[in-house]
């Protein structure tokens, strides 16, 4: 009796966690899954289409676009996780104004991305303060924003600068962790600074940077907008179109929320495949 | 005690038993300079209707339709709505009340009906017209060596002109801001409007004239000849057209700027920037010699909710703000040149407002980029920023275009 007291308590202590997730989650969730295979701009109500929206996703040039713009901001992530441990460990390490710099790298963590967006964008326009430092050396200006070659590179770098602080204060609190013991044995036993970094250090490091990778991957992937809508507006061209950009393009430009909602599935299924590797990794590795 | 409840019962008694709430939403009633005029309609209104009153419920712009298409899916929304002119427009025709036989005592007074208007019927109730036109800093222009009571009439002249800014240097010829694409867009229709013919224009709004015909890839072609040429500025693809390439020209910046003849980026607020006397307008000519023609339509208009409870009331507001001496005041605060031509514009002392209201009394033809789907535009602006930056031809571009047209007019 006792027991299914408790568990009817149990019930009702999860409850409300659970219903949120199934109102603010898995509703939308599933109310975008049923979208994906309408047409009609909303006005005349909703006609089931099949997978047309999916068909005509695999002629989107646009989307494509985007998708390879995706693959090439994911195969920047190895600098999205090394270049902000390099600089915990800088700190860790205790250089001349760390405390100062800890500051300066979170600073732009606390704004808002129409805010970086509009900095940036007076930064880097044609007749922009970039431009202006490059002419006053004899150096060409560039159109940062307004090229193919450029437009994409810039906007990732924007991101990288508003976001790495995060991960050096994560870094940062999981070098903290670090057994001070086990620094303090492998330096007894002889080992040289780098090796203590490579085989003490690091390992004990792994599910921080997993943890990190895994986070600045869904990040990328799903907080640039604000960025884009204020920088380059997915151009030129498609140039610095992703997928989240484009849903909003079809949904709120054109009208087209069912084949929004296929864009938004095919990205769900991406990410959740993404993390789920990722997840896979850290739970493999956590269990060694 | 008495008294209060003597009171509230007069106070009851006194609003009819019947008063409705009318329910407008729209994308500007809350702009500084809108808001005088949509005060004034709701006035008019709520006195001609004692107790019925108006609410106004502003949207964001760039939400407005996908929060419009929602709420009218539901089979609510509101009483009456604001609309853009051309595709947008016809988009919501099914969810708007046919006016043919509610507005016959002012429909010979509105201009600007065909871009509310179907095969079927009139949808709803122009407010404004919209237009390109060139407008040109005559300062700039006797700096550059050149006549600023002559502005150009043929493309040759016009390559004349710009080729002297070209040559000192100083200022582009054309302000150019395409971040958005918002570039190609009065570009293509101010071209369009003066090469090709009335049937032609009818052509590419059935769909039936092909980007990669010869007709558009004149137009086409023409972007780059004139970006190759000089004309516009660097940087187009980062610069947005509002307001940074408009704020550029009132700052003196270019010599000249394809502008609207309405509501912002207009006459009234060049006027006022860089003075009237110094403010020239001219329209963009087409290569091929043709003499150019203005480009203008319909530019907002309000429909009427066919499911709203208040049909009839919500047309007799519709056709407040639609009234003379309503729009009045939209002219006068905000410079909007209005739908109704019962207006009176005598008072105008604009020299650039005084030209552009001869052209709209003599030759208009249509804005042609307001006949494109919402996908062709989208992919005009994307093809367009290709064509700046040389990373595409016009061929490849028309090509994708036709791609896209035939998908979306499927």
């Amino acid at each position: 009796m006792a027991n299914r007291s408790e568990q009817r308590i149990a019930i009702l202590f999860v409850l409300p966690a659970v219903a949120l997730v199934a109102v603010f989650r898995m509703f939308p969730l599933a109310w975008g899954f049923l979208l994906s295979f309408t047409s009609g701009d909303g006005a005349g109500g909703a006609k089931f289409v099949g997978l047309d929206n999916y068909r005509a996703l695999t002629t989107d040039a646009a989307f494509h676009d985007s998708l390879i713009n995706t693959l090439i901001l994911l195969a920047t992530l190895p600098i999205w996780v090394m270049l902000p441990l390099l600089l915990a460990i800088l700190i860790h390490q205790g250089v001349p104004g760390g405390k100062l710099f800890r500051a300066v790298y979170f600073f732009p963590a606390v704004l808002s991305a129409v805010i970086i967006g509009s900095i940036f964008n007076v930064v880097l326009r044609y007749d922009g303060s970039l431009n202006a430092a490059l002419k006053s050396v004899g150096i060409e200006a560039v159109d940062w924003l307004g090229q193919g070659a450029t437009a994409l590179a810039c906007l990732i770098t924007v991101q990288l600068w508003a976001t790495f602080g995060m991960s050096v204060l994560i870094f940062m609190a999981g070098l903290s962790t670090v057994s001070s013991e086990l620094v303090e044995a492998a330096r007894l036993d002889g080992a040289k600074p780098a090796q203590i970094w490579w085989h003490v250090i690091l390992p004990a490091m792994r599910p921080i940077l997993e943890f990190v990778a895994v986070v600045t991957t869904i990040g990328v992937l799903t907080s640039m907008f604000g960025l884009i809508y204020v920088l380059t507006a997915g151009g030129p061209g498609t140039a610095t179109t992703l997928p989240e950009f484009l849903i909003w393009m079809e949904q709120g430009k054109m009208n087209r929320p069912g084949y929004a909602a296929a864009i938004s599935m095919v990205l769900f299924v991406g990410m959740a495949g993404l993390a789920f590797v990722q997840i896979r990794i850290m739970s493999r590795n956590a269990n060694t | 005690m008495k008294t209060l409840t003597l009171s509230l019962l007069l106070a009851a008694t006194a609003v009819p038993a019947f008063a409705t709430e009318l329910t407008v939403w729209d994308w500007k009633s809350g702009d500084p300079l809108a808001a005088p005029y949509y005060q004034k309609a709701k006035e008019v209104f709520e006195a001609a209707h004692p107790g019925d009153t108006v609410t106004y419920v502003m949207q964001p712009n760039d939400q407005y339709y996908t929060l419009l298409g929602t709420a009218l899916a539901s089979d609510g929304g509101p009483d009456l709505f604001l609309l853009n002119g051309g595709a947008q427009a016809r988009a919501r025709f099914e969810n708007a009340v046919k006016l043919d036989d509610k507005i016959g005592d002012m429909k010979a007074d509105l201009a600007g009906l065909p871009e509310f208007s179907d095969a079927n019927g009139i949808y709803a109730i122009p407010l404004t017209i919209q237009g390109f036109v060139v407008y040109y800093n005559k300062a700039l222009y006797t700096a550059a060596g050149l006549d600023p009571n002559t502005p150009p009439k043929s493309w040759d002249d016009l390559s004349k002109i710009c080729a002297a800014f070209v040559a000192q240097g100083t200022v582009p010829c054309i302000a150019l801001g395409n971040k958005e694409g918002f570039g190609m867009e009065f570009w293509f229709s101010a071209i369009a409007a003066s090469l090709w013919t009335p049937q032609e224009q009818a052509d590419f709004a059935a769909g039936k004239l092909a980007w990669s015909s010869p007709q558009v890839l004149a137009v086409l072609q023409s972007w780059i000849d004139a970006n190759a040429a000089g004309w516009f500025p660097k940087g187009a693809n980062s610069t947005a057209k509002f307001m940074d390439e408009y704020e550029g020209f009132m700052r003196g910046e270019s010599a000249n700027t394809i502008g609207l003849i309405s509501d912002v980026a207009h006459w009234k607020s060049f006027d006022e920037m860089l003075g009237a006397e110094n403010l020239g307008v001219f329209l963009l000519p087409a290569p091929g010699g043709m003499a150019a023609k203005i480009p203008a339509a319909g530019g907002i208009g309000y429909a009427v909710n066919a499911k709203s409870p208040n049909v009839d009331l919500a047309v007799e507001f519709a056709k407040t703000l639609a009234a003379p001496e309503v729009l009045q005041v939209f002219f006068n605060d905000a410079g909007a040149v209005t739908a109704n031509t019962k207006m009176d514009t005598s008072a105008v002392t604009s020299p650039a407002a005084k030209t552009i209201f001869g052209w709209l009394a003599s030759d208009v033809v249509p804005m042609a980029h307001t006949n494109a789907t919402a996908q062709e535009l989208e992919e005009i602006h994307r093809q367009s920023q290709l064509l700046l930056n040389g990373e595409t031809t016009v061929a490849e571009a028309a090509a994708a275009m036709d791609v896209v047209a035939k998908a979306a007019r499927q």
